[in-house]
């Protein structure tokens, strides 16, 4: 009995530390589609990249992934600001469709780009400190790499609320957010602060993808199951809220890590999205959130 | 359609039918097989997500259920061939139903979203349930044609498009077609002029259900054996929806140019670059929503339009 209850702590404690790195993910995705309204389906691929870059400095030059993920960050800023400007820009005034196909395009174009270069193979990388353990009790232990990157997400996290929610950036693109005209009226230089965003949320999955390569396979089709994730959260912490995705993010790390438990891994996914189902039709403004969908 | 219309549609048929007399080679066959099965499976896509302009990508339901609804009921319950997949056409449209049900409740990405999760459910409960579905080890499909198969499944392709383009017209010039034509345009104007758009749509997924499971089952027994992640995969929803999109949704031929262009030259890019030839799906969408938001068969009426003017 007393082993039992310890397992289900173990695998709560498991899911928030994994939930927080989905939460960096989600926030991506809730500033990306929550707040700007653009309907990203290259998400998980972009992660995938910052992942695959993270990866290149630690195979060739030996940079540890904990510094790593500062490159895959600014990276990814880059890489998404160049999108926006180069091809989103161009899309954002027309049709949900049209956006959720050039994602898409822009999504299958980076998994097999990078199946090109670097091959269909299956990666990991071992460090030292993967074979740390923090023994909390004679039943719970926690692995060092999710502690660490469990504080470095948390910090991150905090940074990017604040960006959202206090910074003069923030305030602007929060302004467009709710009346796109209104506010270019009010001097907001709407696209580059448009393109500025979408840099910074891809630079939050940027962030997610170099914590996760030490403790997650890495292939070309890697963040496929991130991109329905990142909608799943934002759905379920309300569309627009940033704090809500990460709440989701880390919900959605506990219910996956005990249904693993309970009905075995190969379910987890699967109650992902049914209660995904469940919560937009049911209770569409999300379980955190105000607004309607 | 008017009536020289429906003779160049007759005649067109006709020749394709024609076709394995001259080809005979079964590769080659095989790659036509796969152009009249995406068109087929386009333009009943078209009818939900052109017409009605719902834009689904979870359609791989439908054709998995398609697939395994004629392995299942064929080797689990003893049904013959045909009968089987007859029935896994009705468990196509019935599933139709339930997803139409939450689904058509929400709009826009909302909606794409959810039939993702929807298809991706199935997919994965066939991957868990192994005791019936064999999961990916795989389940044995039935061979629907014995005698020269490649011929009787491009035929039986072709028969797919004809009855799907032939739906699409009649339902494109008929009132239901111009409702969901409303709902696309402007869904709460359309409930305003007395239009029931929740039942519109669930009538047009049902059609669309109905043909794209039958393609399912045309794959499934193609390929006689039948794992998840090829018959329930993101990527055929995807596919179906890229190959009207390239041809132009809410067009008649678009899918049917779409599924030819695109079938034709993944299967140029399968030998030049193995593993990555889903990259020219992603140059061409990107070209695609950039360049020809209308599609190329969009494109063409509207430049062929403001030439006559």
């Amino acid at each position: 009995m007393e082993v039992m209850l310890w397992s289900a702590v173990q695998a709560v404690l498991n899911g928030i530390l994994t939930g927080s790195l989905y939460a960096l993910v989600g926030m991506g995705m809730a500033l990306i589609f929550g707040v700007m309204r653009i309907v990203n389906f290259a998400h998980g691929a972009f992660m995938m990249l910052g992942m695959y870059a993270t990866y290149v400095l630690f195979d060739r030059a030996h940079v540890s992934p904990y510094l790593g993920f500062l490159v895959a960050a600014a990276m990814l800023f880059a890489t998404g600001y160049l999108t926006y400007e180069g091809l989103l820009r161009r899309v954002v005034e027309r049709s949900d469709f049209m956006q959720i196909l050039l994602t898409l395009g822009i999504s299958l174009i980076l998994t097999d780009g990078v199946q090109l270069i670097f091959g269909a193979d299956y990666h990991q990388i071992n460090i030292p400190l993967l074979d740390v353990n923090v023994r909390l009790n004679q039943h719970v232990s926690l692995n060092a790499p999710w502690l660490v990157s469990f504080g470095i997400t948390v910090i991150v996290a905090t940074a990017m609320f604040w960006f959202v929610m206090k910074s003069r950036l923030g305030r602007a693109l929060r302004a467009i957010s709710q009346n796109r005209y209104a506010a270019s009226l009010m001097g907001i230089d709407v696209m580059r602060i448009q393109a500025l965003s979408f840099g910074m949320g891809l630079a939050a999955v940027g962030v997610a993808g170099g914590l996760l390569l030490p403790v997650f396979y890495l292939y070309p089709g890697a963040g496929d199951q991130f991109t329905l994730k990142a909608f799943v959260m934002v759905v379920l912490g309300g569309m627009g809220s940033i704090g809500g995705a990460a709440i989701a993010g880390v919900v959605l790390g506990v219910v996956e890590s005990l249904t693993s438990l309970y009905w075995g891994n190969e379910w987890a996914v699967v109650v992902d999205f049914l209660l995904f189902l469940a919560v937009l039709s049911l209770r569409p403004s999300g379980l955190f959130g105000s607004q309607r969908v | 359609m008017t009536r020289p219309r429906a003779l160049i549609a007759a005649a067109g048929f006709v020749l394709c039918m024609l076709v394995p007399l001259v080809i005979t080679q079964d590769y080659q066959l095989n790659v036509l097989f796969r152009v009249f099965l995406f068109a087929g499976l386009g333009l009943a896509w078209n009818l939900v997500g052109g017409y009605a302009g719902q834009l689904s990508l979870g359609h791989a339901a439908f054709f998995g259920i398609g697939g395994y609804g004629l392995a299942l009921f064929h080797g689990k319950l003893g049904v013959p061939i045909w009968g089987a997949l007859a029935l896994g056409v009705v468990a196509a449209v019935l599933a139709a139903l339930v997803i139409g049900q939450v689904a058509f409740r929400l709009r826009g990405p909302y909606f794409a979203l959810s039939t993702i999760a929807f298809a991706e459910v199935l997919r994965l409960s066939a991957k868990n349930l192994t005791s019936i579905t064999g999961g990916d080890v795989g389940y044995q499909a039935p061979a629907l044609f014995d005698d020269s198969p490649s011929r009787w499944f491009y035929w039986s392709a072709v028969v797919l498009t004809a009855a799907a383009f032939a739906v699409t017209a009649l339902a494109a010039r008929s009132r239901f077609g111009f409702w969901l034509q409303a709902i696309r345009e402007d869904e709460d104007t359309a409930m305003a002029v007395g239009i029931n758009p929740a039942r519109t749509k669930l009538r047009a997924l049902l059609i669309s259900a109905a043909l794209t499971a039958v393609g399912g089952g045309l794959y499934a027994s193609l390929f006689l054996f039948i794992v998840p992640d090829q018959m329930l995969a993101i990527d055929i929803s995807n596919e179906i929806a890229i190959v009207a999109m390239l041809g132009g949704a809410g067009t008649l031929t678009g899918p049917i140019v779409g599924a030819a262009l695109l079938e034709t030259a993944s299967e140029v890019f399968k030998n030049l670059f193995h593993e990555a030839h889903l990259l020219i799906y992603g140059v061409l969408i990107v070209v695609v929503v950039m360049f020809l938001p209308e599609g190329i068969v969009g494109a063409l009426t509207t430049w062929w339009r403001r030439r006559n003017r």
